[in-house]
């Protein structure tokens, strides 16, 4: 770490010898394993150990930036040169610099983001472990007789972080992913699903047999799949697909975004968008959690913000420069190349997912969407989807072949169940929730 | 260039990965990238990366062993190519010799090759992105934001491999792209960009005047849009950027790996009719200076020219070399990786149909009650079931056989051979997509060409929200 943290003073260093006024580096090196078996074939292993090293530097506010995984001294010396001098042809920005405030990131243990496990599981014991995931999922029912393939990989990275400002700080993460992928005969269709688990530990994965099994369940679950008629329904979104959405409003709270005029949230804090179940919060100090870490990317400590509370939007998400630019302070948000979140996430309801079920009359329940894109100055929402139709509270038969589409707004306003499924395997989660109406596509 | 990587170097490492394996190969890349982007008509920031590794695979069968290394001296790649032989180790090494002939250049297919040695012209970058800002924001008094950005790429790789490939190629990248918000009845988006493989004076034939045009012209398009319809209609889809939808419906369901696996709608139906008779769809990778050709793909096959779909029938897959020998073809020149850090996968390059027979008004005109999707901001798919989305970025609506109302992005839905045997029209104006392109797989994104003339399918679904 001492080395790394080396690094990172040096190109500091560097940027300030060339010219720039200020300048901070985030070196990391992070070593990376993963192993897939199809059937009963190890198909992949890989391992490696890369390193980053990420440098802004500033002129009198002109930012420019290097990423590279060059760490030699004379490579640095000459690319670090380079970004100051292009520096040169970005315009002078009062705005622009380092932070002014970096917070108090705490003691980094308290937020159990590294865990000894991870390196120390050996590879044996992983490829024992995808090759259970492949005879699980076939185990599961006759029709899964070929797969995508099931994978376990992880992740150990160490992350240095130095400033012109004398602001240092170093940490380790880890993470461990196990994931597989069964594919359904249907008779003459293929029903593929995609299921997995990821934590900072192994300790904390779902086991084998709950992710294989789940798979399973999800691929055999589609087999005999129909088109479901052009109608409005309510909506809803299993969790990950849930999160998904969530994706789309926090692309919408990017004070980046909003600063340019591409958000349908401009003007609108204080106001009440969202419904009564809405409480959107993004928090970097979530023990365990995958989007926690003790700083940002500009070295300001992460924080708990509430974004919407019951509805009413609170604030937008900001890095120092749109901060400054939209009078606010940072977020702790700041991430490589723009803003991002760090464990952004709509609070849980009480009920379970079964129980917002059966409370549905009729309605779609939605498993999977494919397609990007919304539209983020006006909120418009489309995605192609598949799923379940619920009768009488019931999942009654698989849909497939359609899409849903909607308003952002609008759908936060109809959110009208919040399931209680939450979990922190993703740097943006969200419980299971229900949207009252939206438009289905289909015949 | 490294210096100590020579062809003795390369032997080594080789020597060392190959152990009891079948193959190996080992993959060095330099990509130098700089950018520089304008917001608010200010230069806002500048950007570098520089990568540089050395990525080795071993193969075995199935089995496919990948480690990759920054630090470039032999020891480090040497312990590299240890690590990537591990999914081989259980077998009986044998000692076998691994010869290079002298370093091959692969043959130029890029445009305008800048010199990889010249400091960043920085000052043309300035230029490109003021011409566009002012043209943006001339073009219309409702256009109220204009972000614009320029990249400009030389990624120089050395392929060697256990089978005695050693060749080199230098890969030039640009891209312009503007990006505008108008304010009308409501706000609305507009993006659009161009680029190539090419070097930075393709924008002074192609201009960032046109380029920054075209996006405003959307952007005032959206922002008096109506919801776009919602139910299964007739769409036309337009040419150039409607490739994305032989991309999605039909390019990677071809991809060898999903199909030697098994995995895809289209696995075992080579020979097959697969779309209407009027379809014929190629993928390639000789184009010069489009965004998604190759002189050589990142194994060292040299890029090809591939007929996927020929009058309707299905012709062949797109095949690397893991994917081609176990399924006992050659590689079609398609495997292509994002970066040292990823194996190769099967990848499209240019993607596109020939043109056919009708005039665009003519099936225009053939439409009672439909959508014209004139553009698309890209489309993803599902491979096993087959159905893949793409995604509106300008769509008009038809009515008795006349373009009326604009309408705003939605996203359409379709099952990609049942979409392929409803093409009723193929147009006369057949073009690659000038809008840029980049296809994500598993995590890799590589730069790909999409294109089409303009196409009649009889019956799709449409994602929009106006219903009833």
């Amino acid at each position: 770490m001492d080395e790394l943290l080396g690094v990172a003073r040096q190109a500091v260093q560097l940027a300030l010898e060339s010219g720039a006024t200020e300048a901070e580096a985030t070196a990391a090196v992070s070593q990376r394993f993963a192993t897939e078996a199809r059937d009963t074939t190890i198909s992949k292993l890989e391992q490696s150990t890369g390193r980053s090293l990420g440098v802004r530097v500033f002129i009198d506010g002109a930012k420019s930036s290097l990423a590279t995984s060059d760490l030699s001294a004379d490579g640095l010396r000459a690319m670090v040169r380079e970004a100051v001098g292009t520096a040169r042809f970005v315009e002078r920005d009062s705005l622009g610099g380092l932070p002014d405030d970096f917070g108090k990131p705490g003691p980094v243990e308290s937020l159990e983001i590294y865990f000894d496990d991870v390196l120390a599981r050996e590879a044996e014991e992983k490829i024992a472990e995808v090759r259970t995931l492949e005879e699980l999922i076939r185990a599961y029912d006759p029709r899964i007789d070929n797969s995508s393939g099931s994978r376990v990989s992880d992740a150990v990275a160490s992350i240095a972080f130095a400033n012109s400002r004398g602001f240092e700080g170093s940490y380790r993460s880890s993470s461990a992913v196990r994931m597989t992928n069964p594919v359904a005969r249907d008779g003459d269709d293929k029903r593929n699903a995609a299921y997995g688990s990821a934590a900072r530990t192994y300790a904390d994965l779902e086991s084998t047999l709950e992710v294989a099994t789940e798979a399973a369940r999800r691929a055999i679950g589609m087999c005999g799949a129909r088109k479901p008629p052009t109608t409005r329904l309510p909506v809803i979104f299993e969790r990950d697909v849930a999160a998904a959405v969530l994706g789309d409003i926090f692309t919408a709270l990017n004070a980046a975004n909003v600063a340019v005029g591409n958000s349908f949230l401009i003007g609108r804090v204080g106001e009440r968008i969202g419904s009564e179940a809405v409480t959107l919060i993004d928090d970097g100090r979530i023990p365990r959690a995958l989007g926690t870490a003790p700083f940002d990317a500009e070295g300001v400590a992460t924080r708990r913000t509430i974004v919407f509370e019951r509805g009413t939007l609170r604030t937008y998400l900001y890095d120092t420069y749109y901060g400054r630019k939209l009078g606010a302070a940072s977020t702790g948000n700041a991430a490589h190349g723009g803003i991002g979140p760090s464990n952004f996430y709509l609070e849980a309801g009480e009920k379970s997912l079964e129980e917002l079920i059966a409370s549905t009359r009729r309605g779609v329940f939605v498993l999977d969407t494919i397609g990007f894109s919304s539209e983020s100055v006006s909120g418009a929402y489309s995605r192609g989807a598949r799923g379940m139709m619920i009768e009488d509270g019931e999942l009654a038969y698989p849909i497939d072949e359609f899409t849903i589409s909607g308003k952002l707004p609008d759908m936060l306003a109809a959110i009208d169940a919040v399931a209680n499924d939450l979990r922190f395997d993703g740097s943006i989660t969200s419980p299971s929730f229900r949207i009252a109406e939206m438009t289905i596509s289909g015949n | 260039m490294i210096e100590h990587l020579d062809a003795e170097a390369f032997t080594q490492i080789l020597t060392h990965a190959l152990g009891a394996a079948d193959y190996a190969d080992a993959f060095y890349e330099r990509r130098v990238a700089r950018s520089l982007r304008l917001q608010d008509g200010r230069i806002h920031e500048a950007g570098l990366t520089v990568i540089e590794g050395v990525g080795i695979r071993v193969l075995r069968g199935e089995q496919a062993g990948y480690a990759y290394s920054d630090d470039l001296s032999l020891e480090a790649l040497r312990r590299t190519a240890r690590v990537a032989s591990l999914i081989a180790k259980d077998g009986a090494a044998r000692v076998r010799a691994v010869a290079l002939p002298p370093l091959q250049r692969a043959p130029l297919m890029y445009a305008g090759m800048p010199d990889p040695d010249a400091p960043a012209d920085s000052q043309a970058y300035v230029s490109l992105l003021s011409r566009a800002d002012i043209a943006a924001r001339a073009f219309d008094p409702r256009i109220r934001q204009v972000n614009a950005s320029v990249s400009d790429e030389i990624q120089d790789v050395i392929v060697a491999t256990s089978e005695g490939r050693f060749v080199r190629d230098r890969r030039p990248l640009v891209t312009l792209g503007v990006q505008c918000v108008a304010e009308g009845v409501a706000r609305g988006s507009g993006f659009y960009g161009d680029g190539g493989r090419r070097g930075l004076d393709y924008f002074v034939t192609r201009t960032p005047e046109e380029i920054a045009q075209e996006s405003a012209r959307i952007a005032t398009v959206n922002c008096d849009a109506a919801d776009a319809p919602a139910g299964d209609m007739a769409v036309v889809v337009g040419a150039g950027s409607g490739g994305v939808l032989l991309h999605e419906a039909v390019g990677h369901g071809l991809e060898g790996d999903f199909n030697r696996q098994g995995t895809s709608r289209y696995s075992g139906r080579v020979g097959e009719r697969v779309a209407s008779e009027l379809v014929t769809i190629f993928d390639d990778g000789n184009l010069p200076g489009e965004r998604g050709t190759i002189a050589i793909d990142d194994e060292g096959t040299p890029g090809q020219h591939k007929v996927l779909v020929e009058n309707g029938i299905l012709r062949g897959y797109m095949q690397d070399r893991l994917n081609g020998a176990l399924m006992g073809v050659a590689s079609t020149g398609s495997g292509r990786r994002q970066s040292f850090r990823v194996p190769p996968q099967p990848r499209m390059c240019n993607t596109y149909m020939p043109s056919g027979e009708s005039t665009f008004e003519e099936i225009i005109a053939s439409v009672g009650r439909g959508l014209y999707a004139k553009s698309f901001l890209g489309g993803q798919v599902e491979i096993s079931k087959g159905d893949f989305v793409f995604m509106l970025a300008e769509g008009y609506l038809i009515e008795n056989g006349k373009l009326t109302k604009p309408v705003r992005g939605a996203t359409l839905i379709g099952n990609g051979p049942e979409i392929m045997t409803r093409v009723e029209a193929v147009g006369n104006d057949g073009q690659l997509a000038a809008r840029y392109y980049t296809c994500g797989k598993a995590g890799q994104y590589v730069p790909v060409g999409v294109g089409m003339p303009t196409v009649k399918v009889s019956s799709v679904t449409v994602g929009g929200q106006a219903f009833g």
